[in-house]
């Protein structure tokens, strides 16, 4: 019975895996990618941003197919909630609270349906914002709507 | 249909056949693989040629998992989509959240179905038996049947006066269970009553795993605990009524309530910085965030039999309240710190409150071979929510939906079915406007209409048809039919940042009702050393509803997430299970359960994708000895379950690919004699093997939580009184 209960297990096995491995048709599976290595992209994590100075924001964005469009959010990590996607921890201040915290929401759709993509903004960060912790979100999307996120924990110093 | 598929039936079909030969005594046992292809069973059914599998308490018992979808989640075709231990909601043959509907006492169970965050609301220790019918079931239950019905009932009253019940004692290792659930059934002349009390109490589960990656974000989990998911259940019920042979009318009121915490870590998709110092001091405490949820019922069934009609009629009335507690987070343009003025908890992110009142009548007579049923439906539900944050407007919104079925009997052996039912829905839907101000695309700042006021109206008309025939020892049951769905409130009303997902979520004010037409067929083979169900489906949607995420983000509307729109698109879905027993060795049962289903858009901009939380196809081996060890000890097994899963690679966006698994499960169990009474013990060990395995219809899957580890359960039962 055991020979028989094997057998069986196998072939249930291999006309399973037969049912599934078909049908596959080149759909898009894969997620666009937010190259945080590349030697111009900033913010990187823990970069340190100057209030009333403006940076040049700068990510390289790819796709194996089409790029859709990209967003960027910055908001205050006082509470050190952290959205952060990176390994790398960056030195908190302890917990305070936001007076006038700087945030910033910025959607850009990507022309061209291109497979890579720099993404710049020249961003002004107001002189009377709060310093401290601050999460800098970026996310990008593909034709087919998958996305990918990056949170980055960046410093606004006085 | 595919070349492979077939093959896969086909297999399945000649596989089957072999060495079925043997000469053991069939057992009549209910268990919860039993699909009953008793030849006689679907001339009494409501539910025609629709294949139903049945469990019964015991089976519920002994296969107990941490929810009761995960219980019956081992019934292929069944499934469940789960968010931690305890939690779970049905899935059918793929299809799940409004596209399956639940009934308990012949009344449809409203809950929040559409959301991904919580379970079914109904106490697994207070049920009797459940029936699951697959396959699309409009024609009996209108809206939402369309994937299928999980049926609930209460425990049968005693047929001669006296008492009967059980004492139930629970443990599981892995999150530290403790409960207890004690339940009664009485009859005393012409008066029947009963209830029952459950509580359970568990702490964080475990898994595999010391670190999980939410987005990159590597979580470290102390002693391998998910972050507060602890939580407390407290349940009751209490039933009175009275019985004649020709009338009966019996009312049920239950209260369900429980308290559970979210993985601290990630709410939603969002990862979570959190005091590990302050998160990790109890495995048994409940922090941020965290839901609680009541879910009051009451209903009323009614019976009456004349010498040529049966009359059913059921009243009920529930309520659902669900609170979802955290702390303040501004996300996009919510003001920074959370203002002092709102009337509403700092700590309230959402409520939602639901209430139904609801008729449901039939009636049953006969006209020569025809055995006719006609009866109605009607409900009135009122929504209403609460706390920061949104996803959904307020709604009212009321049904009602007539239908007639004819079972027509051509032999002893062939059985005609048909059906229509014609419903009408009206929805209204309340405005709602943001607390806090926005930044709009003309530089103003303004608080943005996330909802507008909107009504509609949706009739459908749906058909069934199917054919029962018996030949000799093969039972084969053909349906055919036609379901619907109303669109959710959600799905044309929403316009809503839902920040845990990253998402933006647009409704379509368009939409109309889903349509699906199936056929299912069931070919079951019974012998006393074997049975074998096999159950292919075919499915094809004009208009299936999902919400598509798109390429684009919205800054204004959306705080610069990427908008996912309520889209409509043509489905195709097969599929299959199947059932099968050999009992050829004496005290040895061999069980091969399998499950496949595939889906395809056709349509609509994710055009070759499949649907989102497809379940990948499975083959589960059970093996089970019955030693007689002991006069004392009855009813003694020993079982191991052995399930593959393969890989699900056919995703659609925002899903991840899930690699397959095998999964091993222990039971046993015997009920011990002391004196007069007996002691129903019953052992599991749940993923004996510690496996690190991703269930990819699992809400964590999104964030690669993997899947509760071992898990030793042990419960004792005590039934009283008489049978």
């Amino acid at each position: 019975m055991n020979r028989i209960s094997k057998s069986i297990l196998m072939l249930f096995f291999l006309t399973s895996i037969m049912a599934c491995k078909k049908d596959n048709e080149s759909i898009d599976d894969e997620k666009p990618k937010i190259d945080l290595t590349a030697e111009n992209a900033f913010p990187k994590q823990c970069s340190q941003i100057k209030r009333g100075e403006s940076f040049k924001f700068q990510m390289h964005l790819s796709d194996n197919v089409a790029l859709g469009s990209y967003s960027i959010d910055v908001h205050h990590n006082f509470d050190h909630h952290s959205h952060s996607t990176e390994v790398e921890e960056c030195t908190l201040d302890p917990v305070k609270k936001p007076i006038q915290p700087f945030t910033m929401v910025k959607s850009m759709d990507i022309p061209g349906e291109p497979k890579e993509y720099i993404a710049q903004l020249q961003i002004d960060v107001p002189a009377d914002v709060d310093p401290g912790n601050y999460h800098f979100m970026v996310q990008v999307t593909d034709l087919s709507g998958w996305s990918t996120q990056r949170g980055i924990s960046i410093r606004i110093t006085e | 249909m595919s070349r492979s598929f077939l093959l896969f039936s086909l297999f399945f079909i000649q596989g089957s056949f072999l060495n079925l030969y043997g000469q053991e005594k069939l057992e009549r046992e209910i268990d919860l693989q039993e699909v009953r292809v008793d030849g006689n069973r679907y001339k009494h059914a409501m539910e025609g040629p629709l294949s139903v599998s049945y469990i019964h308490i015991d089976s519920l018992q002994k296969f107990q998992g941490g929810s009761l979808m995960q219980t019956l989640s081992r019934i292929p075709g069944v499934g469940s989509i789960g968010i931690g231990a305890s939690q779970s909601k049905p899935q059918i043959r793929g299809l799940g959240f409004n596209r399956v509907i639940t009934v308990e006492n012949g009344i449809k169970h409203e809950g929040q179905q559409w959301g991904l965050d919580h379970g079914l609301e109904i106490d697994q220790y207070s049920i009797g038996s459940a029936e699951i019918i697959k396959g699309p079931s409009s024609f009996m239950y209108g809206s939402d049947a369309i994937g299928g019905v999980i049926r609930l009932s209460s425990v049968q009253e005693p047929e001669e006066d006296g008492v009967n019940g059980s004492l139930n004692l629970i443990a599981k290792s892995n999150n530290g269970t403790l409960g207890s659930s004690a339940q009664f059934v009485a009859k005393e002349g012409k008066f029947v009553f009963g209830g029952g009390i459950t509580h359970l109490n568990y702490g964080d589960y475990r898994v595999p795993t010391d670190t999980v990656y939410v987005y990159n974000y590597a979580v470290g989990l102390k002693n391998n605990y998910v972050r507060n998911t602890a939580g407390r259940e407290t349940d009751f019920q209490i039933r009175g009524g009275y019985i004649t042979e020709r009338f009966s009318s019996i009312i049920y009121l239950s209260n369900y309530d429980t308290k559970l915490g979210f993985f601290a870590n990630a709410h939603g998709l969002e990862p979570r910085g959190v005091n590990t110092a302050l998160y990790d001091k109890s495995n048994r405490d409940i922090s941020y965030p965290s839901q609680k949820v009541n879910h009051f019922k009451i209903i009323n069934r009614n019976y009456f039999e004349t010498d040529d009609q049966k009359i059913w009629i059921d009243i009920a009335y529930q309520r659902n309240n669900r609170k979802e507690f955290n702390h303040y987070v501004a996300h996009g343009y919510m003001p920074a710190v959370f203002p002092d003025n709102m009337g509403i908890p700092e700590d309230l992110e959402r409520l939602y409150d639901k209430s139904i009142y609801s008729i449901h009548v039939k009636d049953q007579f006969t006209k020569g071979s025809h055995q006719i049923t006609v009866g109605g439906s009607a409900e009135i539900q009122h929504n209403h929510i609460g706390g920061w944050g949104f996803l959904i407007p307020e709604y009212d919104q009321r049904a009602a939906g007539l239908f007639a079925h004819d079972q027509y009997s051509i032999d002893q052996n062939t059985m005609l079915y048909a059906a229509l039912r014609y419903d009408y829905s009206h929805n209204q839907s309340k405005a709602y406007r943001d607390w806090f101000e926005s930044e709009t695309e003309d530089g103003t700042r303004d608080k943005i209409l996330r909802a507008e006021h909107t009504s509609k109206t949706f009739n459908s008309l749906v058909w069934g048809l199917g054919l029962a025939k018996q030949f000799g020892t093969i039972e084969a049951k053909l349906n055919i039919g036609k379901s619907f769905r109303n669109p959710a409130t959600q799905e044309f009303a929403s316009n809503g940042v839902n920040y845990h997902y990253y998402s933006y979520d647009i409704g379509d004010r368009n939409l109309s009702p889903e349509q699906s037409y199936q056929a299912d067929l069931s070919i079951g083979w019974r012998k006393e050393a074997a049975d074998i169900v096999i159950t292919p489906f075919y499915n094809y949607f004009s208009n299936y509803i999902y919400l598509n995420p798109t390429s684009r983000f919205d800054q204004f509307h959306g705080a610069g997430n990427q908008i996912f729109k309520y889209s409509e698109s043509k489905v195709l879905r097969y599929g299959g299970e199947i059932n099968a027993n050999f009992r050829f060795v004496k005290d040895w049962k061999l069980e091969v359960l399998g499950e496949f289903v595939k889906s395809k858009q056709l349509s609509g901009s994710k055009k070759g994708y499949t649907l989102p939380f497809s379940p990948a196809p499975s083959v589960l081996i059970g093996l089970d000895w019955y030693p007689k060890i002991h006069q004392f000890l009855n009813g003694t097994y020993f079982a191991v379950d052995c399930k593959w899963t393969a890989e699900q690679n056919n995703i659609v966006p925002p899903e991840e690919k899930s690699p397959s698994y095998t999964l091993f499960n222990f039971r046993a169990g015997t009920d011990f004699k002391v004196n007069n009474s007996v002691v129903q013990l019953r052992f599991q060990i749940q993923n004996l093997l510690d496996t690190k395995y991703m269930d990819h219809t699992s809400f964590y899957r999104l964030i690669a939580l993997p899947e509760q580890g071992r898990n030793l359960i042990l419960s004792a039962r005590v039934p009283f009184g008489k049978k």
